[in-house]
Formats: C-alpha cells, structure tokens, sequence
C-alpha cells in the first residue's frame, strides 16, 4: 500500500516511453544515401558472372528496402489453472510454469478499500499493510528478515474489492515462505506501536504524494465521480481519515476480510497440484472461519450522479447479491486544483461505465485504442504529432463496482487548454464512428502481446489470475482470454462509448498553476469550481472546498 | 552454482563478431513463442556533445523517425502491432533500443534494426516534435516529480571534471539549440556497426539467426574514422564538499551523501553491489531498519552502487520524516553506512543477500528480455559477455572481509559530497490542509 520500497531511491533511467506501449504517424522518408550503401554490398565468396552480379544485386536490394514479411506464427500455449478447495471452503489455485524454479504465492482475500467506512478512509490499505508488521511469532523486523532471507519479500496491500499477501521464493524456499505468509494472514498482531508508525509514515508520504499534479487530479476525478461513497475517498486515505483508525477498526476488519470462506490461495510457477494441495493443508487447513457469514455488501458502489436511471449490472455471478446504492457523485463537472509552481499541469478527463460483466474484453480494447498504449490515439493526438506530452494515455480500472475510465495527461502549465480539447474530441471520435478494422486489430494486437508477455513470470501469472477471480471468472477463463479479447467487434466499442463516454458524463479536473491555463480553460467549461490545493478536501460528499 | 540449495543453471549463449565489428550473441531459450531483439549502442550522454547536453537522449527519440525505407513510426507498426513491444532507453554510457515480438517477427526486426543503424533520415517537422517531447519529458521527470530536481543535482555536485557530470536528460537551453543537422552527425560518429552489440534471445532457429544478420547487418561499412572516446580521469575529492538544492515545493527535505566508486569491470565491484544490498535491500535492510523503522527519522532511505564505465557513484540518500531536522537525518543516514566499515556483517546476514541477489537473477532470466538485457549489460557494461554467469559466482564469493574491505576504501578513507534539499525561500510548500501536521 503506502509504503515504498526501501531499496535505494530508483530513478528510472531516460526512456522512450514511460510505461505502456507505442504511435501511429505518416511521413514519407527521402534520401539518397541510404540507396548508396545499399549496393555497398559485402563481397560474395565465390567469382561470378555480370548477369548473376547484376541479378543478385538486384534482388538484395529489393530485399531490403522493405521490411521482410513474416514467417507463420508459433503457437502460444496458456494452460488452463487447476482449482481445489479445502474443507474450510479456502480455494487453491495453481498456475503452472516449469522449469522457471520460482513460484509466486498469493492469499488473495475478496474485499478491499471498496468497503472503507466513511471516516475512515485507508481504513482496508492499513489493514493490508500491518499483517506483515509483527504477528504472534515474529516481530516486524524479524519478519522481514525471515522472508528475505528466503530471497522473497512478503508484500501486502489492498485495491479495491481485494486484499492480499504475497510471497516469491525459489523452489526450495517455498514451503518456509508459506509458513510467514501463513502467520502474517492468520496471526497479525497490529500492535499500536505499529499502527502509530505506520500513520505517521503514511502520513509523511501523503504530503509528498500530494504536490504531485497527476495524484490531486486523478484523486479529485475520483471524487467528483463517485462522491464519498466507495470508489470516490482515495483509497490510501487521507490526512484527516488516517488519524481516526483505530486498532478495534483493524482487528474488525481484518477478521472479517481474511477468512477461508472470503479467500483464495494462488500458486503461479513450478509446482504441481499435489504439492499445491499440500502446502495449502499443511498452512492453511486448520485455519476456520468465524461463524458469521461474510459480509454482503461485496456489491457494486454507488453509481455517479446522472440523468439516467441506474444500470443493472451484467454478468453477475448467481448468488451475489448487488444492492442499489444512492448515487454521491458532486455536482461541479470540472475543476481546477490550483498548484503554484507546479513543473507541470496534469490533465485528467473521467468517466464511470457500469460493472462490465460480459464487457470487459471490449471495454479493455476500448481503453487500448484510446490511451492503451504509445500507438494509442491520445498518443498519437497529444504527443506524436503536437509534442505536447510525454506520456498521454488511459487507463481503465475494472472493479466489480462500476468501473472508470481515466483518461490522464501531463504537459506544461500554458498547454492545459489545448490539452483538455484534444482529449473531448477524441473520447466524442469514439462515439461518433466505430474504430477501423486494421485500427482494431493491431490495438488487440498490442493488448493480446501485453497480455502473453505478462503471463511469461510467475509474479505476472499470478496476477493475471487473481485479476480473473477478483472479477468473479472462474480461472478457467485464463485460457480464453486471448479469444474473448479478439473477438470483440468494432460495435461493441462504439456502444460502450455511447452509452458512458458522453459529453455530460465526464468529469474533468486539471492541477498544476491554474494563473497559466484557467482562463483558456473557463472558455471551454463555464461552470469550473477553482481550487487552491491546501484547501482542497476529499471526503466531503457535496463539494471540494475544506 | 547450487549456494543455500538454490541452483541457477548458467545461461547458454554464443558470440560472434562481424568483419565490420557488430558484436553479435545469441541466447535461445524456448520457454514462449517470443524474442527480444536488442541493440546496444556503445554511446550515452557523457558524449553529449559540447553545448549539447540531452543530445543523446534526444537522438534515442529520433531513432524511431524516418529512414531510407522506414516511415517516422513504423517500427511501432512492426512492434506493437503485431503483438510485440518496443522501447529505448539512454544512460551515461549506452544507448539501448529493445524489443520484443512474436518469435515468427524476428526476420523483420533485424532488418529494422540493421535499417535504422544505417539510413536513418529524419525531417525537419519530427525533430521539432520530438524535441518538443523531451522538454515535456524534462518537466515531467525533473520539475513535476517531487525529488527530480534533486537527483538531477546529484551528478553536477558529484563529479569535478568527468563528464558524467551533466545529466542524461539535458538542459531546455540546449536542446532548443540543437538542429536537424546535428542529428546526422552524431549518427555518423557513432551509430556504426563497430560501436554496436546485437542480442537476441528466445525462440529461433541459430542458424537462420546467423543467417539473417549476415544478410541485414554484415553489409553495413565499419567507417574508416576513429571513434571518439571520453577519457577523463576525475580526480579524488581534495575535502568533503557541501551542496543545497531547493524546489517550489518541498513537502519533505531530504539528503544524499556521495563517493566516488571504481569502474563497474573492478574486482571491488562484487563487493560494493554486496554492501550496497545489505544497505538497502528490502524491508529488513540496514538503512530501513535503522533510519526508517527503529529511528523515525527518514521516511525513505536507500543506497544505490552507481557502477558504470567510468568512475561511478556510491550514493546514501534519505528523505526526512516530517518534523525530523535534516543535518540529524543526514548524521544518521552516514553512521549506517559507516558501520558497514567498523564491523564485519554478521554470516546470517551476507547469505541473505546473496540468497536475494540469486533470487534476483531467477526472477530476471524468466522472459527473453529479461535474458537478453542481462546479457547485455554483461557484454556491454562489463565487456565480457560470460560476466552474466561468472557474475553471479562473483557476487556469492564476497566475503565479510571483503565488504569492509571495499567500505573502507570506497567510503572511510574517501571524500563525500552532502546534498541537501530544501524548501526554496519565499515560497510556501504547498499541500492540503492537515497534511503538514
């Protein structure tokens, strides 16, 4: 969760792209020198005459002013997980890969900050944070170094509608590893001396998190679409929710979320399903669950303020029960968060799609094609062909909640205007037109390689699990989701953008030093709510002002 | 080597050189259907040239424009979408351009790759572009990330005359004063088969590899010019040295203390990354045991072993926990390190790190990149290829002696120079009400 890693301060070294993938531009190339050492070619070995010299020339340097096509593809084979479950009701599933010698190990419990109480945001993400902070047989210290001592580290923390501890070790360290992660999800001891350290860290690394623009205003677009409500507080808390945590509230909830009957075991990597089974029983089996049931309120959040009537969620699984809840988002559609001297302004347009269920492929080629990557059209738009940023894109955050679509970019403080119109006429683009066919599969292209390369670790495969469950697929669907990915269809992007991107469902929120972009803005949004950031609150349900 | 039962098969690889100098090594691996393609360019930003710091980083950018028979992107259309990924990245010795494709995209990689080595063209409209990119990368990384003015600081204060002394990502100043010509100079100078190592690891055939890069790459001219090289000899800090840096809006100050380290190809190498682990490696490290846990002082510490070409950097750092004064975070952050030259580490603790530092490399060697940028860095970097195994050996034969050893020399007996960072005068801190209490 909050806390950073301890190794040394990394900075990343100057790259090309700063996360996710590559552009699309045309302009045509001119230039005799190339041709020129083209025919500088090596010599061949054996003598020959004119005629073959001049042949062969000929056709190497046809072979080489394009690019050669490719050969057939090699099959990529994704097996399908193997589920069991123990007698406590506790589900282990395995993802194998061989011969890496490693094997990632998650318990993955099914609730998350989604379920912090009002005044406590952060409340989940504490909790996550503090099993590995001292448990019946080890102090913290002691802990971290018994866990990496086995070459692993035990990470916790929590998202929305999940929480969990992982753990990856060498084979031979495996079941020692297990022992730890056992402890610290069954035997924390949240000491109030650990619980005071962890507030006061947390709350040091919000201060520093908070004069970044891209964190108040991604955080502020949270807020104005989902108002206090879950979804809506940051899920890391804030300065005023951290302070109101109390040890009962960590024990409560820790009793509550990490239960068999609520959580899963993931095993991705050089095991099999009989030493997956046994590793499970031997740290696990006897782990019982209160005789409560597990909450119910595993549902979806609060769906935004709109003019429609609330959607009923797609795909969900039989049995779970999604309760309506009152809608909270705020009523300004766009604000500026006023950073003096901020090094840059960040741009960030959002919008809310309802729980995806049987969309979810579709939404991701959505995302894909709009800001999914460096070939991505906000990509394109905004840096390839204006300079205007580094990194533009998008990015989408399923949940079994509503879902949101953040669209963020960075540029200089003057450019915010511009920035902020390129971004509405290409989520309007996505509504106005379905995507072309060759634009359409080359961004499944990219989403299907990403998804392939990721599944190549263990610590990527067990994620890609653990995605799969959190969502409520069996894990089964590990296997198809190549094929649900390619066969999403040109129309189902233009109806998902339809129905959810409109221009009266986005929010918009722009930090960074507002004297340089606020009156350019106030042209584009008239109703803008300005700011000052110091005053800028998170957890009020009716507005951003303290 | 099979150390504390953890046994890391050494990587199977073959090297070759081209009559034109191209260094060329091969890693199959069949764990996917897919392979990085890597192309290593033995020049970074210390070459940037006079009045043009961020040259070399700028230049990475262009490499994806125009050539002779490429449009400007088009390596994209071959990368991404088909499935593959591509990026590149520029540091004071090397600029790197790596990809990864489905295995069956290999062919046209290298023929790209080869392309762009020898007839990039870039028009006027994409340098403009592209430079406007970078500037906006300078904003992002520099002035809009909370500690990048600081660790941009850092060479500029460490060094006397190397220069390493000039950040990779330049100046606004100077990238404005570069032009379109500039561009085809420096890929004259430097972008040549004999200043270049080729990797490819994953899914081929060896032979059709061979193949491919005798027809793509062994045509391209090896120039009859020499090379130029940075050779500067940076001299030992005479005294400690002081230095403040401050920013608009500091929410917490922070500290960083420097050495000079040898060469990365240094026998003293293995020990430093060693001490650098014990240091800052994971949650049970001393500098977060110390400083951040028992101490409260630092809400993060670290130390990072620098180990480049040239003279690299030993640098401690730590950013103060709120309310703590910065010159006792900064006595606290130099006694940890310090310690590490009074006493030897404990048995318990060295096989920590080592069983981390194999770990590490397990983790690495899981996807053809990961291979391939290994191997890389033991070619280029190290300039011995089988480092990426003997390197391993190295680092497990470190001894207790050996780390104080290297401490002593490194960080005793040497100068250091102190950065700190503060909140610019006049200029309130700025962040939500409650945060600062």
């Amino acid at each position: 969760m909050m806390r950073l890693s301890s190794t040394s301060i990394h900075r990343p070294p100057l790259s090309r792209w700063w996360l996710r993938t590559a552009g699309l531009v045309v302009t045509t190339a001119g230039c005799a020198f190339g041709m020129a050492q083209a025919q500088a070619q090596a010599q061949t070995q054996a003598p020959q005459t004119q005629t073959q010299m001049q042949m062969q020339m000929q056709s190497e340097t046809s072979d080489l002013v394009s690019p050669p096509l490719p050969a057939a593809p090699r099959p990529l084979r994704i097996d399908a997980p193997v589920e069991q479950r123990l007698a406590n009701g506790l589900r282990v599933v395995l993802a194998e890969r061989r011969d890496v010698q490693l094997v990632t190990t998650q318990l993955l419990a099914l609730s998350g900050s989604e379920a912090d109480p009002p005044e406590r945001a952060g409340l989940a993400a504490m909790t996550a944070a503090l099993l590995t902070k001292g448990t019946r047989r080890h102090s913290a210290a002691a802990l971290a170094s018994a866990a990496e001592s086995l070459g692993g580290s035990l990470d916790s923390g929590a998202g929305w509608d999940r929480s969990q501890v992982a753990i990856t070790v060498s084979v031979p360290k495996l079941d020692a590893a297990l022992g730890l992660l056992s402890e610290a999800v069954r035997q924390p001891t949240f000491a109030q001396a650990e619980l005071d350290r962890l507030r006061t860290q947390s709350l040091d690394e919000l201060k520093v998190a908070y004069t970044r623009p891209g964190t108040l205003a991604t955080l502020t677009g949270q807020h104005l679409l989902f108002g206090n409500g879950p979804y809506g507080r940051p899920a890391a808390g804030t300065p005023t929710s951290l302070p109101r945590i109390t040890r009962s509230d960590l024990l409560a909830l820790h009793a509550a979320t990490f239960r068999p009957d609520n959580a899963v075991l993931v095993f991705a990597g050089d095991l099999d399903a009989g030493g997956a089974l046994r590793l499970a029983q031997r740290y696990f089996g006897d782990w019982k669950a209160p005789s409560m049931p597990p909450a119910l309120a595993r549902s979806p959040a609060a769906r935004p303020q709109s003019a429609r009537s609330p959607v009923a969620p797609t795909g969900a699984a039989s049995g779970d029960i999604v309760p309506a809840l009152p809608s909270g988002g705020l009523s300004p559609t766009a604000a500026v968060i006023d950073m003096p001297q901020s090094g840059q302004a960040a741009v960030v347009l959002t919008a809310a799609l309802p729980p995806l269920g049987a969309d979810r492929p579709a939404a991701a080629v959505l995302n894909a094609v709009l800001g999914g990557g460096f070939s991505s059209r906000l990509s394109q738009e905004i840096r390839i062909k204006r300079g205007l940023s580094y990194s533009a894109g998008s990015q989408l955050d399923a949940r079994r909640g509503p879902a949101a679509l953040q669209v963020v970019v960075q540029t200089k403080n003057p450019s915010a205007p511009e920035v902020v119109s390129l971004m509405q006429a290409e989520l309007d683009r996505l509504i106005a037109a379905p995507v072309g066919e060759d634009e359409l599969a080359a961004r499944k292209a990219t989403l299907i390689g990403g998804f392939s390369r990721a599944v190549e670790t263990t610590g990527g495969l067990a994620s890609a699990v653990s995605s799969l469950i959190v969502a409520g697929l069996p894990p089964e669907a590990l296997r198809t989701r190549i094929q649900d990915l390619g066969a999403v269809r040109a129309a189902d992007v233009q109806r998902l953008a339809a129905a959810n991107l409109g221009p009266a469902q986005r929010r918009l929120v722009v930090a960074g030093e507002a004297a340089s972009f606020v009156d350019g803005l106030k042209a584009q949004a008239p109703g803008l709510t300005v700011v000052p950031a110091d005053s800028l609150d998170l957890e009020r349900g009716d507005r951003l002002l303290r | 080597m099979a150390a504390r039962g953890i046994a890391v098969t050494p990587i199977a690889f073959t090297e070759r050189t081209l009559p034109n100098g191209l260094q060329v090594i091969a890693v199959p691996s069949s764990t996917s259907p897919t392979v990085s393609v890597q192309v290593w360019y033995h020049v970074g930003s210390k070459d940037d040239p006079a009045g043009r710091s961020g040259f070399a980083h700028l230049f990475e950018h262009l490499m994806f424009k125009s050539t002779r028979h490429l449009k400007s992107e088009q390596f994209d259309r071959l990368t991404e979408d088909v499935g593959g990924s591509n990026n590149a990245f520029t540091s004071d010795d090397v600029t790197a351009y790596h990809e990864v494709v489905p295995s069956n995209h290999l062919e046209t990689l290298l023929w790209a790759e080869a392309e762009r080595m020898s007839n990039l063209d870039v028009v006027q409209a994409n340098f403009v572009s592209e430079r406007a990119v970078v500037e906006e990368e300078y904003r992002q990384r520099i002035l809009a990330t909370p500690y990048g003015r600081f660790f941009n600081a850092i060479p500029t204060a460490a060094y006397q005359v190397h220069p390493y002394k000039r950040p990779g990502i330049g100046s606004i100043a100077d990238l404005e004063a570069a032009s379109l010509s500039d561009v085809a100079a420096f890929h004259a100078v430097y972008y040549r088969p004999d200043n270049a190592t080729l990797v490819v690891a994953g899914d081929f055939d060896a032979r059709q590899l061979d193949a491919w890069v005798d027809k793509y790459f062994a045509r391209l001219p090896r120039p009859a010019t020499p090379i130029p090289r940075v050779n500067d000899v940076e001299p030992p800090w005479p005294a400690d040295r002081n230095v403040n840096v401050t920013g608009p809006n500091v929410a917490l100050p922070a500290v960083a203390l420097t050495w000079l380290a040898p060469p990365v190809a240094s026998p003293d190498a293995p020990a430093l990354r060693i001490a650098a682990a014990l240091l800052a490696s994971g949650e049970s490290s001393r500098l977060n045991q110390s400083l951040v846990y028992r101490q409260q002082l630092a809400s993060q510490a670290g130390f990072e072993a620098d180990l480049r070409a040239g003279p690299g950097l030993l640098t401690a750092s730590a950013i103060a926990a709120g309310g703590k004064p910065l010159a006792q975070v900064g006595a606290a952050l130099l006694d940890e390190v310090l310690r590490l030259t009074r006493q030897p580490v404990a048995a318990s603790e060295l096989a920590k790190v080592k069983t981390q530092v194999l770990t590490a490399a397990l983790l690495t060697r899981q996807s053809p990149e990961g291979l391939a940028s290994a191997m890389a860095e033991a070619a280029v970097l190290e300039g011995n290829p089988a480092a990426i195994n003997s390197g391993l050996t190295a680092l497990q034969n470190v001894s207790a002696a050996d780390v104080q050893r290297v401490m002593r020399r490194y960080v005793g007996e040497a100068h250091k120079v102190t950065l700190t960072y503060t909140q610019a005068p006049g200029a309130a801190a700025s962040a939500p009400e409650g945060a600062g209490k």
